[in-house]
């Protein structure tokens, strides 16, 4: 007899609302391990909500959800375990170096080890000493990426990843795309850049409205 | 599959290690912090006049003053640099209980405050003529137990205004009317120690601090997680 296998993601009827107004309204998402999702849709739309929902950061004011089979909000603990969110702005510490943040979010996903080979990864080798309030958006954002290498999750939430950066930094979350392909993991991206991100793309989800509506993947889009 | 995050001491450990290098590195809080409570300590002195009984007397009260509005500032600035470029957002998506973020937060908070307490009780002994030399470790007891209950407030409201547009000026707002038994009671128990020298006569007051200190730490740290929810 099969196992069923456990979703990566599993939405049932989840809603998040900020103060008296829903921007998710009734989300039923099944993600098998393994797929890239993208989430396309305007600002405002709901993107980032429902990624900051998945990454636990927000609790879901209606509905339920359960990442790799733990309850979003009973067993939160045990979600960040496993789900990596790369934000718009990085999320580091300005008045920490790069290595800095890098050791610090080592010790706090209990890993051992020099965090050097990540930042040299996200070409930020030669930037390691220096302040990350001295950085650029993009090299804030190669941070993040260095982060999220780092935590080895097996869900990846990346909020606009290609914001910000320049021809190398895209190049680079190209390729950390396909690395999340060979290693079998998941990633939920909202992106407003299709024709990039779409290559990577198992399915593509327009939030509208605050529900998910399936687009198909344009068919000029050379897969990877 | 699961994979077991850092252990909860060494997180706060991480945790409050990273704030004290972001304070220090902040050299403007620091200097700041220092030149106002030392100030504080200056004004009320000239303020209080040359009366040498007058000016022993109201030596403890001048001290736990400028502790006091130094430790709200010290408090608002470990948040700042939380909320710039979305580092609490990363912070809170560790896979740690959140309890621990509060300790390292407070721990950093209340370090901080000690070696201000270290620097500002010789200062307040040579401007108010009061002596902190007999009977020193009761009196750093009641200082370690006054300004840990304090960094335990400051540190909770700081969290709970961390959002908020006006942080800055509720904070103190929310603060002193909660912090008064802790205030009242370290402003008591230090007074008897350096002006009677009598540590016996200031044993309830260092009771009531150890107590008050104890039942905020079990409130505040179990509604934390709750405080930082959204």
């Amino acid at each position: 007899m099969m196992t069923p296998i456990t979703p990566a993601v599993e939405l049932t009827g989840l809603a998040r609302r900020y103060g008296a107004a829903y921007v998710l309204k009734n989300i039923n998402l099944t993600v098998t391990p393994g797929r890239t999702l993208i989430l396309r849709g305007g600002n405002g739309a709901g993107k980032t909500t429902l990624l900051r929902v998945l990454s636990t950061r927000l609790r879901p004011s209606r509905g339920s959800g359960r990442v790799l089979g733990f309850d979003l909000v009973r067993e939160a603990h045990r979600v960040r375990e496993h789900v990596a969110y790369l934000s718009v702005f990085g999320g580091a510490y300005g008045g920490l170096t790069a290595r800095e943040n890098l050791a610090l979010a080592a010790k706090l996903y209990g890993k051992r080890g020099h965090t050097d080979g990540f930042l040299e990864h996200v070409g930020l080798h030669d930037a390691r000493d220096k302040l990350v309030r001295t950085f650029s958006s993009g090299m804030k954002k190669r941070l993040g990426v260095a982060r999220l290498l780092l935590a080895d999750a097996d869900l990846w939430l990346l909020d606009e990843p290609y914001a910000a950066l320049d021809e190398s930094g895209r190049e680079l979350i190209d390729s950390l795309l396909v690395t999340a392909k060979d290693t079998g993991k998941t990633v939920l991206m909202a992106s407003h850049e299709l024709e990039r991100s779409a290559r990577f793309a198992d399915r593509i989800l327009d939030v509208r409205g605050g529900t998910l509506v399936v687009a198909p993947v344009p068919r000029e889009v050379s897969r990877v | 599959m699961s994979k077991a995050g850092v252990g909860d001491v060494a997180a706060v450990v991480e945790v409050a290690r990273k704030d004290l290098l972001l304070e220090l590195r902040s050299k403007e809080v620091v200097v700041a912090t220092l030149f106002f409570s030392g100030m504080v300590l200056v004004i009320l002195a000239f303020a209080l006049g040359p009366d040498e009984t007058a000016l022993r007397n109201a030596a403890a009260g001048t001290l736990w003053t400028a502790l006091a509005f130094a430790g709200v500032t010290s408090a608002s600035q470990s948040y700042q640099s939380e909320l710039d470029e979305g580092a609490l957002e990363q912070l809170l998506l560790y896979p740690l209980p959140r309890a621990t973020l509060f300790l390292g937060k407070l721990v950093a908070n209340w370090l901080f405050m000690l070696v201000l307490s270290a620097l500002l009780l010789p200062l307040s002994a040579a401007v108010f003529g009061a002596s902190i030399a007999q009977h020193l470790p009761w009196l750093l007891l009641t200082v370690a137990l006054g300004t840990f209950g304090f960094s335990l407030i400051a540190t909770f409201y700081a969290a709970l205004t961390a959002n908020l547009r006006a942080r800055e000026s509720l904070l103190p707002v929310l603060i002193f009317p909660i912090i008064v038994p802790v205030i009242l009671a370290s402003v008591r128990a230090s007074s008897e120690v350096m002006l009677l020298g009598n540590p016996a006569e200031s044993r309830g007051w260092v009771q009531l601090l150890a107590g008050f200190d104890l039942v905020y730490l079990v409130v505040c740290t179990t509604i934390f997680p709750f405080v930082v929810e959204e």
